[in-house]
């Protein structure tokens, strides 16, 4: 069952169009990729989700919310982590956890198990008494990607998880979003590592130039493209899309 | 509202951080020391002054010009010896004026030929209490002056007081605001008012500058540390992050202005014994020409200056967005300041009213122009131009509060920037 749904999803700036009808679903519980290089639309697409920017045309339907009519009600059900988030830098990593939970919660019970959840999910043991301003990208990033995801969002827009880290720390992130979803919630990634995401995603969309050029499941798309990997399988579908 | 103040608290914490306290200490230390420092000097500028006085005539007439200057304000030490002996000497002594009385002072004096008397200044520092010789050789001339002619006159005109020949016009002062009219010295009524608001431009001007200053920066700081994207993906709707914002910067604003005021009054203000003494004396004065202000006038007032408060808030929350970092943030703040700049200096030193037309406009088109003369307007009745900028206050803020939150509502709280190098602003 499709919980997020894009259908003829565009964006302009201007003269500049950056989407140009992207249509795609993520089902519920899964992990949606979308894979591109720079420039390919990926993040406008996550920041329109998002409800961070306003789609120029299509419509966006999220358990039923229309994205257009009710950006609030959506915001409740969704988190998002950027590409180059950052935290408050004068909080303690507990503390803004702390501030975070508190917009979702309901109650206090609630604040604490979602800040206890977080403390789970960023594993920064100690350090999360000291201050965000001394922590390096790495330790940021994981507590970033705790805010994400402790309050267990019906659906989080990831953006880039992995961007900045090194090898350790990426495998962590990717570790923690593949068992995330096991509690039933869904995820709509972007990367442009290939790899990553054929890692972690049940399903991709390789975008181009503002377009969907093709989805499906990973193994799907390798076999559709006669590849070992996605990188070739990409290559192969933006040479058939000319 | 739960969410609205959650994020209060935090935009409160986030400006109120180490850095701020730090500076307000540091302000009120040095404040401290400089009011110190200056209230010393002072009360060694007002206190008696000490003059040494060389009495080369000795006679009855010189005795006496000596007794009635110990009488004055001056404490008298007497030298002795050859003039440039006793002008040397005192070079090694903290002594600051000398007088010689030349020799023959009496004769002449009786003959009614002019007198010199000489008086050596020596100067060591340009302190208060150093720069106040002038004024001292000034006084001592002056009650000498007075001495000699009252010693004329009682010898020629033995039945009339000499303060009645020497001022035969006696002057009744009258002062007349709008329909009401009151006896007594308008010079000193200005002087009272003067010192009595001088307090006020310099509080507005703080708390306006403070608070834009605190919204910018908040704003340019979330840009600049990656938090505002997130911020503005949670559930709270945007026009509650404006406001959160706005809120926080002119609760800060309000609180760093007072704690500022309070370390200028410790650094300058004035030995305040006279001065109220004087103004108390000018109370039932000023109340009958009506330049008091009632509880209803202080609450127009705070209604001018709450509302110019929205309007420096709301431009400073549009210039945040535009802003991409601090630096910027506070490039754009430095117009808002020759903004708030105008009016203050226009309220001390000029009077709005008597200024052309067009300068008039261009002032009171500022919209912190208005609370700086809202005192002024409603004490000398010009209710008019009071409830004018009051309204053209409010249009500007519900303008502006729209403006602002409609740029939080849609895309462009990010996409809004300054092109530098093009010179224009991209909506």
């Amino acid at each position: 069952m499709a919980v997020l749904e894009v259908e003829g999803l565009k964006k302009s700036y201007g003269q500049l169009e950056a989407l140009k009808g992207v249509n795609f679903k993520v089902d519920q519980g899964e992990i949606f990729g979308l894979i591109g290089p720079n420039g390919a639309g990926k993040t406008t697409t996550l920041r329109v989700v998002a409800t961070l920017l306003t789609p120029s045309a299509g419509r966006v339907t999220f358990m039923g919310f229309d994205l257009k009519k009710n950006p609030e009600k959506f915001r409740e059900k969704i988190s998002y982590l950027p590409e180059e988030a950052g935290a408050y830098r004068n909080m303690r990593g507990q503390d803004y956890l702390e501030f975070m939970a508190r917009f979702y919660a309901r109650n206090q019970e609630e604040v604490k198990e979602y800040v206890s959840r977080g403390q789970q999910i960023s594993d920064l043991g100690v350090r999360l008494k000291d201050k965000v301003g001394t922590y390096s990208k790495g330790m940021t990033r994981k507590l970033l990607l705790a805010r994400a995801l402790m309050t267990k969002p019906a659906l989080a827009i990831l953006d880039e998880p992995t961007s900045g880290l090194d090898v350790i720390n990426s495998l962590e992130v990717r570790e923690t979003i593949k068992n995330f979803v096991k509690q039933g919630i869904s995820v709509l990634l972007s990367s442009h590592n290939m790899l990553e995401v054929e890692f972690l995603s049940d399903r991709v969309a390789l975008i181009d130039q503002g377009q969907i050029l093709d989805s499906g499941t990973p193994q799907q798309l390798k076999d559709k493209y006669q590849a070992l990997n996605l990188e070739i399988v990409f290559k192969n579908a933006v040479r058939s899309s000319l | 509202m739960k969410n609205f103040s959650h994020l209060l608290v935090k935009e409160i914490k986030e400006l109120v951080n180490k850095q701020l306290i730090i500076s307000l200490a540091m302000m009120l230390l040095i404040f401290g020391f400089i009011g110190n420092v200056t209230k010393k000097e002072m009360k060694k500028a007002i206190a008696k002054q000490k003059i040494a006085v060389l009495d080369l005539d000795r006679s009855e007439l010189s005795r006496n010009l000596i007794g009635t200057l110990n009488m004055a304000s001056f404490i008298i030490e007497e030298q002795s010896g050859e003039k440039e002996e006793v002008i040397q000497k005192l070079r090694q002594s903290d002594l600051g004026l000398l007088v010689v009385i030349p020799p023959g002072f009496s004769q002449e004096v009786s003959d009614f030929k002019p007198v010199e008397v000489e008086t050596y200044s020596y100067l060591r520092s340009i302190s208060i209490s150093g720069t106040r010789t002038s004024e001292v050789v000034k006084a001592l001339l002056d009650t000498t002056n007075d001495f000699l002619s009252n010693q004329y006159l009682k010898k020629r005109l033995p039945d009339i007081n000499p303060a009645e020949i020497k001022s035969p016009i006696k002057n009744r002062e009258f002062i007349i605001v709008k329909d009401r009219m009151a006896e007594g010295s308008s010079a000193a009524v200005i002087g009272t008012l003067y010192l009595q608001s001088y307090l006020l431009p310099i509080i507005l001007m703080m708390i306006i500058m403070y608070s834009s200053q605190m919204v910018i920066t908040a704003i340019a700081m979330e840009k600049q540390n990656k938090t505002l994207e997130t911020l503005l993906t949670v559930p709270i709707s945007r026009q509650a992050i404006a406001l959160a914002k706005m809120l926080a910067a002119g609760l800060v604003g309000l609180l760093s202005a007072a704690i500022y005021l309070y370390g200028f009054q410790m650094a300058f203000s004035f030995p305040t014994d006279e001065l109220s003494s004087a103004s108390g004396g000018l109370a039932p004065i000023l109340k009958q020409l009506g330049l008091t202000i009632d509880t209803q006038g202080y609450v127009l007032f705070g209604l001018s200056l709450f509302l110019a408060i929205l309007c420096a808030l709301s431009i400073a929350t549009v210039l945040g967005v535009l802003a991409e970092d601090y630096r910027t943030a506070q490039s754009l703040n430095i117009p808002l300041v020759f903004l708030i700049l105008v009016p203050y200096f226009i309220s001390l030193f000029a009077d709005i009213n008597t200024m052309s037309l067009p300068a008039k406009i261009l002032v009171l088109a500022i919209p912190f122009s208005h609370p700086f003369f809202a005192m002024q307007n409603m004490m000398f009745g010009h209710m008019g131009m009071f409830w004018l900028g009051l309204a053209y206050n409010l249009v500007f803020v519900t303008v502006m509060l729209i403006w602002t939150t409609r740029i939080f509502a849609t895309d462009r709280v990010l996409t809004m920037k300054l092109k530098w190098g093009k010179k224009k602003v991209v909506l």
